[in-house]
């Protein structure tokens, strides 16, 4: 898969839709340290309860700061532009999907309907790359350091009997500090 | 005429590590440039974000990059570069270079080797060569690098086992995990020889280093004790203490300027600000690792190398090396356990050390003939637990979301352990693996960068799967479940070699039987770039030991050091006999 095609295909998929592109990812908000909008953070908190959802004993993407997590994955300023354009295209092309079919924003569409939108989203190929990627930052959120802004004490590795090794890194080694000389 | 220093290296890796450690303990002043930052035990941690998920010890791919050529499967060569395949070809980026990050699996390369061409005979499509220089050349190094770097294991007799100097290794195993036991009597069920593999890596404190910390997680990881032997931790730190060894992180080389008669003038490299700066010495000595050093002599052009430093044949990254083989996984549930061997099996942070290597040399079943194989390595499954949960979202290529995903997930981390097996056999030289400047594609310093063939012989991918269906064969002996393998011409980025092969002829050679350039009397390259064939093992010990033997031959060339320091290595072999 080349990189063009990987990060492009949203927009194509978009431009060949019947309704016009949403303008939600031009309107960025600063947030807690990315660029998500209240509204894109709303629809991606949604997005990423449903990937992962919260279960007794098992925790979901609310127990594990998921989103949290990805909007200060997204503020590194070493985070791939064009990959960050893609997650808020694929934000854009939700919503538009959800407009189309339930009349109303991600978040606002009943549970079991939503899951109905993510099924018709992922048979595009280029729908079923842009939720893989947020499964991934899920996931991160779910298993790295709580340092990192997810996984708060540690609760991602005792739910998998996770030994995650030690040392563990302190506020002052985390990714984006290391080699800073 | 005074220079700046007496020797000049360039990287910091497993083939600049020894030399600057030898030369430096024999008197002479030693510079080592390091494109990337100088990283301490205090800096690594088991931080998998920074370690294995992010571009920490290696450089981003929006500023640096190599383009790599793959065939497209009519004749021809689709080029794409790693910014947008996403395939990181970088290894380790910092003083230490790849051997921080290193498993140590070592193993010596064996007598015959030296002399695949001689013993096995051409192979069509094949560049195959002798190497100018025997096993038992090479022998007293690998021994002192046992000794230096610090090796650990327990001889066991099995078919292809090499000759060796010292009885025995100086250090013992690293504490073993219970399923080694299990390997052992699996193999001995099947008639196959077992035998621990060494490590580089110290069991307990020694070496003025820190022994392991038995944390589980090691290959991918910068080490925090310093057990394991980067060539940081176990030579450049002993280096450095010398007083004679400087070393200059974050200093990237571009050039090696060359003079009428051919001889290196000076090196020009960019500090961590960008200003460039330049200085001279006695001796230059390349090791970048195999790719960036054919890089920087074809960046370095001069009037007696008009295509190139030391390229006047055009054989400077050529027969450039990965390793062959394949992998593959088997599932030992624990469930099918009883419930003493399920607690045996969940233990972590111990090391599985086995390895194969029964097929070193073996009849292949169609011809009859005696082939070169290679070695099956033993280990569990990487911990890293985001790639692990990751890999569970695919099933047969759907994406799996909500609580089927969750479910997944637990089972993987909760049910079973995984056990995998790692093929290693020669990567067969070949006319269409090449490295090569790209005609486009730059750095952020503005210098174009490598361009890699990837071509391989076919053979290497037969040889792979021999050796891989006698690895499932033992995952299954075990009880494993699910057994899968696969081998594939891909190379691994991290097991590298060739480029600029060793010789006596310099036609179609660039480097003489010491490591030196045929037709620059002041460069040698110490990386694993001299190598003709690679070998059936990981590289690192033999690009270790090969570092020192050229160490030894660079001060025959420089003569006494200003103040004569008795010879560093005799002293070190007194101090840990």
């Amino acid at each position: 898969m080349k990189r063009r095609e990987f990060l492009s295909s949203v927009s194509l998929v978009l431009a060949a839709s019947p309704l016009t592109p949403s303008a939600h990812a031009s309107d960025h908000v600063t947030s807690g340290g990315s660029s998500l909008d209240r509204e894109q953070w709303t629809c991606i908190e949604a997005i990423q309860d449903h990937l992962l959802p919260s279960e007794p004993g098992a925790p979901g993407s609310r127990d594990i700061t998921a989103t949290a997590y990805l909007d200060r994955a997204l503020a590194d300023p070493k985070f791939d532009p064009e990959v960050k354009e893609f997650i808020f295209n694929g934000i854009g092309w939700l919503q538009e999907i959800a407009g189309q079919e339930e009349d109303r924003l991600f978040h606002l569409v009943e549970p079991d309907r939503r899951e109905d939108l993510l099924q018709q989203i992922a048979r595009s190929e280029a729908g079923k790359r842009w939720l893989s990627t947020l499964v991934t930052y899920t996931l991160e959120a779910l298993l790295a350091d709580p340092l990192y802004g997810g996984n708060p004490d540690g609760i991602g590795w005792k739910w998998l009997s996770h030994d995650p090794g030690r040392p563990r890194p302190t506020p002052d080694k985390l990714y984006g500090r290391l080699g800073r000389t | 005429m005074s220079k700046d220093f007496d020797i000049c290296v360039i990287g910091s890796g497993a083939g600049g590590g020894p030399v600057a450690l030898s030369l430096a303990e024999a008197g002479y002043s030693v510079l080592v440039l390091e494109k990337g930052p100088w990283f301490k035990e205090e800096d690594f941690s088991k931080d998998e974000l920074a370690c294995c998920r992010r571009s920490t010890y290696t450089p981003n791919l929006q500023d640096e990059r190599h383009v790599l050529e793959q065939s497209d499967g009519e004749g021809g060569w689709e080029a794409l570069s790693t910014f947008d395949s996403g395939w990181d070809f970088w290894n380790g980026n910092c003083v230490g270079g790849a051997t921080n990050f290193m498993s140590g699996y070592f193993h010596r390369m064996k007598p015959d080797d030296f002399r695949l061409l001689s013993t096995f005979g051409a192979v069509e499509g094949a560049n195959l060569v002798d190497w100018p220089i025997a096993y038992e050349d090479l022998e007293p190094w690998y021994d002192l690098v046992e000794r230096r770097v610090g090796v650990s294991g327990r001889i066991v007799a099995h078919p292809h086992q090499e000759p060796r100097s010292s009885t025995g290794f100086p250090f013992p195993p690293t504490v073993e995990h219970p399923i080694a036991g299990w390997i052992d009597r699996a193999c001995d069920e099947l008639g196959y020889h077992a035998f621990p593999v060494p490590r580089a890596i110290l069991p307990t404190d020694a070496l003025a280093r820190r022994g392991c910390a038995y944390t589980n997680y090691c290959g991918s990881y910068g080490c925090s004790t310093g057990a394991k032997g980067s060539s940081r931790a176990a030579l450049l730190d002993q280096a450095v203490l010398t007083g004679r060894c400087e070393i200059r992180p974050q200093s990237m080389v571009r050039r090696l300027a060359s003079d009428a008669r051919g001889r290196v003038t000076f090196v020009e490299y960019m500090d961590s600000k960008g200003t460039v700066e330049r200085l001279d010495a006695q001796v230059y000595v390349v090791a970048c690792q195999a790719i960036e050093t054919a890089r920087l002599l074809l960046l370095s052009p001069g009037p007696k190398h008009p295509s190139g430093l030391a390229n006047n044949h055009g054989q400077v990254g050529r027969n450039l090396l990965f390793s062959a083989g394949g992998s593959g996984t088997g599932e030992l549930p624990y469930d099918k356990l009883s419930s003493d061997q399920a607690e045996l099996l969940k233990v972590r942070g111990l090391f599985v050390n086995r390895a194969l290597q029964d097929w070193y040399q073996y009849q292949h079943p169609d011809s009859g003939k005696q082939r070169k194989g290679g070695t099956v390595e033993f280990l569990f499954r990487h911990a890293n637990a985001i790639s692990r949960a990751n890999a569970q979202k695919w099933d047969d290529g759907e994406l799996v979301w909500g609580k089927p995903l969750k479910d997944r997930i637990h089972a993987y981390f909760t049910q079973a352990r995984y056990l995998r097996f790692e093929v290693f056999n020669d990567w067969t030289p070949v006319d269409d693996c090449f490295v090569s400047l790209d005609p486009a594609e730059r750095d952020k310093w503005g210098l174009p960068v490598a361009r890699i063939r990837l071509g391989y012989h076919p053979r290497d991918l037969d040889v792979g799967r021999f050796l891989s269906r006698k690895g499932a064969q033992v995952l299954e002996k075990l009880g494993a479940e699910r057994v899968r393998w696969g081998v594939s011409g891909s190379p691994p980025q991290n097991l590298v070699a060739g480029g600029c092969r060793f010789g006596t002829d310099p036609a179609t050679s660039v480097l003489d039987p010491d490591c030196r350039a045929h037709d620059v009397d002041n460069l040698y390259v110490t990386d694993g770039s001299f190598m003709p064939t690679g070998g059936s093992v990981p590289y690192t010990w033999t690009i270790y030991a090969n570092a020192f033997r050229v160490a030894e031959r660079i001060a025959a060339t420089l003569g006494s050091p200003p103040k004569g320091d008795s010879d560093p290595l005799d002293r070190q072999s007194k101090e840990s006999s």
